[in-house]
């Protein structure tokens, strides 16, 4: 399909690019314990960009046959009104990707009944009086081709299996909700779901006992979920996109320290058994890995290749595309680090708080938010109510809080971290472990 | 097509079978800054099927090669045999329907060239950019799409569908030094081309609020007296209430079910709200559902008491109730789950306004506008664009950061005053469950008063 479409385009444009996907999901989901539905979802496109006139034009389309000179027509008319751009298509051949397995048998072979008998197996293990469990287990296959009109091209099959899974606790009028999920490449192993059982169960013992929230400013433990709210203004402003436009705060300071020194995120394609990796990105540039922060420095901005063109530097490999709209910058697996030896062993997890809450004389384990993403993010400044927090009073989790809000600036925050957890985990495409930050502004109703 | 899908229905060896069609055309233009990124035509088609048997589950199959939808309506009977359920799933009685029904396109957006649409868009972005030089960036869309649906059903239903939207949103993104302030605009209809013309000074407002923001203090965290706006108030009914009275929430679980019965009390007599998918020209507005029924008003809350909640028809089956038109999917992608449609707090006395409610407050926040809202069910947020604090019974000085957290049995109750000056508050974006996002929405309210509401932010 992709030679065909860019033979085609070459003809009537200078340059193309494109991108074929198809995408092949079995799920099956348990409602309230009991198995309700199995599903297949069958989908596959293609996303076609030209440079017309040295102006940028896309076009994309689901059909099953697409018109190769339809979808050329219309680029091109998407061209006529776009911007001027120079971009430079890489030139890289398949054989020289840099190798990273994207595609386990295992979870490709995996059949209905397996993945039935996988969630069967995780809402026995969770079950239990007055409680609600919902499961979901869904397998992805997904094949993808690359291609330019410099002779760029790439290839890869890959697999992806989520396992979800949420119990709901509702007694009178309190309702408690816990959710964790395993996400991968590969099938999970007896210890995945050992541990994702262990993490439901931790956090919705410790959950039964309701206690008052302290207020004022305070220490606070963010668990690998409960640290999206810290995380995310972070990944909005190291995007070269904020960059370029004005909008990011940390533009212009690569190299200065403005994190605590033992803080390192990596955005990293190459990370084996990730759904998210892959050896080349959606725009023909070879994955390789970007220090975004380097022991507290501020390291290297993540570009596609428009906005790399425009701010006269390399692409990171992080253009993304759908078979809709125009490529755009997307991370991959984002990595915390906190040493130069890579991930901690995870069998701390279970572990609320990962082992730094026993110094804490007053304060909170703060696990979900509500509503982050929603407000001036990538101002660094947040206020959300908790969905799932417990307060710590002389080292010891006392119980739940409820009515509850936490409010700060993430990138002063992380200027001094007051310790990192030994519970790091993956979490989606994030791998961090809990952080200790101080002088968090808790309110209470 | 409607044959088409007929003929395949009939082949299909499930109990119960349904396929719905689409084929969406929809065109978008984007800037950011002054910096046009994309001006394009999409096209998106494909196919979903669902079936169920007697003593088994769901069999669900989507596609987007409409080919194999014979081998597809094989293969949702095969996936729901695999599916055994000790406890039957049952549907609720709907009359079957057979229409034709399109709704008006206002201006079909297929008509109107792109560089038109990319001369609207860049007048919006371009009046953002005017307002001050501390406007450092801009995000603006234009979207719309003309949507045909098919859907036929095993039991009669045979629909076409054909639903315009339309989608014109703008951020504002000031900044002075380290200082970064964002003012958002977004108007979505289900509508065409004429009803997004001559918006400029909202979007001029709009960056103008961002440039103001820059100056103001953050609003100081705890509880205060909350005046919210007409488009906040909506955002609080969808998150305080609505999800809860999505029945899928209640309908497998006993403890939810007792919670939420039918005539307890959630709030005082003052308190109206409701859905309403078949308001006339609405964004959340369609005349059937994805499981073909007929929308319709339902009464939530009725003098704060509970008095309804919203159905598919495999809930309200279960629930002994009648189905509302509320099984909603966002597209073929997808099955119909329970949705909103166009939610409301109903208006309060007609002569009842603004001042009213804020007259005898001594210190208390105004809540206005809507960056968003996200509900665990007992509680909730809802994260307003700007507040200003109210000292003596006046509006006084522009505060920002303004996060409202929620609680369904303390916040709903202590909604003391609402105002007569109700409006439909029509944005783009939507609502997100299930994987489902952005499903079309709308909400609705007056001015509404709560007593005593809990306010993120230093203490």
């Amino acid at each position: 399909m992709i030679d065909r479409l860019l033979e085609t385009a070459r003809r009537k444009v200078a340059n193309a690019d494109a991108l074929w996907r198809r995408e092949e999901q079995t799920a099956v989901a348990f409602e309230a314990g009991r198995l309700k539905a199995a599903g297949i979802s069958e989908e596959a496109g293609v996303n076609l960009r030209v440079l017309a006139g040295g102006r940028m034009g896309v076009a994309g389309t689901t059909s099953a046959a697409p018109d190769p000179e339809e979808l050329v027509t219309r680029a091109r008319a998407s061209a006529e009104l776009g911007e001027s751009v120079e971009l430079a298509f890489p030139t890289v051949a398949a054989s020289q990707l840099p190798p990273i397995p994207t595609f386990f048998d295992r979870t490709a072979n995996a059949s209905l009944d397996d993945l039935i008998r996988l969630g069967k197996g995780l809402v026995e293990r969770l079950e239990r009086p007055g409680c609600q469990v919902n499961v979901s287990v869904e397998r992805e296959i997904a094949d993808t081709a690359v291609g330019n009109s410099a002779g760029a091209r790439g290839a890869y099959r890959g697999t992806g299996i989520a396992v979800a899974a949420d119990v709901t606790r509702i007694a009178g009028d309190d309702v408690l909700m816990i959710y964790d999920h395993y996400v991968g490449a590969d099938m999970p192993g007896d210890a995945d779901l050992e541990a994702l059982v262990r993490s439901i169960e931790t956090r919705l013992t410790a959950a039964l006992t309701v206690v008052a929230p302290p207020d004022g400013a305070l220490p606070v433990v963010f668990t690998p979920a409960g640290l999206a709210a810290v995380v995310l203004p972070l990944e909005q402003a190291l995007s070269g996109k904020t960059v370029l436009q004005g909008s990011s705060p940390l533009a212009g300071k690569v190299g200065e320290m403005l994190f605590d020194e033992r803080l390192s995120i990596v955005d990293d394609p190459l990370t084996p058994g990730r759904p998210a990796s892959r050896p080349i990105d959606d725009e023909c540039v070879p994955s390789r890995a970007t220090g975004l922060v380097e022991r507290g420095r501020v390291g290297r901005f993540v570009y596609d290749l428009e906005t790399a063109a425009r701010a006269q530097t390399q692409s990171t490999g992080n253009g993304q595309r759908g078979f809709f709209g125009k490529p755009r910058i997307g991370y991959t697996n984002i990595f915390f680090r906190m040493s130069a030896d890579g991930p901690r062993d995870t069998a701390s997890t279970a572990l609320l708080g990962g082992g730094l809450i026993g110094d804490l004389d007053d304060g909170l384990v703060v696990d979900d938010l509500i509503g982050v993403g929603q407000g001036n993010v990538i101002s660094g400044v947040f206020s959300h109510p908790v969905g799932l927090a417990y307060r710590v009073q002389r080292g010891e989790i006392t119980g739940r809080v409820k009515d509850a809000a936490v409010a700060g600036n993430a990138y002063d925050l992380l200027k001094k971290i007051g310790g990192f957890g030994t519970d790091g985990r993956w979490l989606g495409a994030r791998w961090s472990p809990s952080l200790l930050l101080e002088g968090v502004s808790v309110a209470r109703r | 097509m409607k044959d088409r899908l007929a003929a395949a229905v009939q082949q299909s060896r499930a109990d119960y079978t349904e396929i719905r069609v689409e084929r969406t055309w929809s065109s978008s233009v984007a800037f950011r800054g002054r910096r046009l990124e994309t001006a394009t035509v999409s096209e998106d088609q494909g196919g979903f099927v669902r079936a169920l048997n007697k003593g088994y589950g769901w069999g669900i199959a989507s596609f987007t090669s409409l080919d194999e939808l014979p081998g597809m309506v094989r293969r949702a009977n095969e996936l729901s045999r695999a599916v055994r359920l000790d406890e039957p799933i049952r549907l609720a009685d709907t009359a079957p329907q057979v229409a034709d029904a399109a709704l008006d396109l206002d201006g079909d957006v297929r008509g109107i060239s792109l560089a038109d649409k990319k001369s609207l868009l860049e007048t919006y972005n371009g009046a953002m950019l005017a307002v001050s030089n501390a406007i450092v960036d801009t995000q603006s869309s234009y979207r719309d799409e003309v949507s045909e649906v098919w859907y036929v059903n095993s039991e009669g239903t045979a629909l076409y569908q054909l639903r315009p939207e339309v989608v014109v949103s703008g951020t504002a993104i000031g900044r002075r030094n380290g200082t970064i302030e964002k003012g958002l605009e977004s108007i979505g209809l289900r509508k065409g081309w004429r009803s997004v013309q001559a918006f400029e000074d909202r979007f001029r407002v709009t960056a103008q609020r961002a440039v103001d923001l820059l100056d103001a203090p953050r609003v100081r965290g705890g509880s205060y007296p909350v005046i919210l706006d007409n488009e906040l108030a909506g955002v609080f009914i969808h998150e305080a209430f609505g999800h809860l009275s999505e029945a899928d929430f209640v309908y497998e679980n006993p403890q939810a079910r007792e919670m939420m019965t039918l005539g307890r009390r959630f709030g005082k007599p003052v308190l109206n709200a409701g859905d309403n998918g078949a308001e006339r020209g609405l964004r959340g507005t369609l005349p059937y559902d994805d499981e073909g029924t007929p929308t319709q008003d339902t009464p939530l809350i009725r003098e704060g008491i509970l008095v309804g909640r919203l159905h598919s028809r495999e809930t309200a089956a279960k629930l002994g109730e009648r189905p509302t038109g509320n099984a909603r999917a966002i597209s073929f992608r997808h099955p119909p789950i329970v949705r909103m449609t166009n939610t409301y707090i109903a208006p309060g006395n007609a002569g009842v306004g603004f001042q009213d409610l804020i007259s005898d407050l001594k210190l208390g926040v105004y809540a206005c506008g809507a960056f968003g809202g996200q509900t665990m069910l007992e509680n909730f947020s809802f994260t307003a664009g700007w507040g200003y604090m109210i000292r003596d019974g006046h509006v006084a000085e522009l505060v920002k950061d303004v996060v409202l957290a929620g609680n369904l049995f303390q916040t709903l109750d202590r909604i003391d005053h609402i105002a007569g000056d109700f409006t439909w508050n029509q944005m783009g974006g939507g609502c997100g469950k299930g994987g489902q996002f952005p499903l079309p929405v709308t909400e609705g309210a007056p001015h509404v008063r709560i007593e005593a509401a809990l306010i993120g932010g230093d203490v």
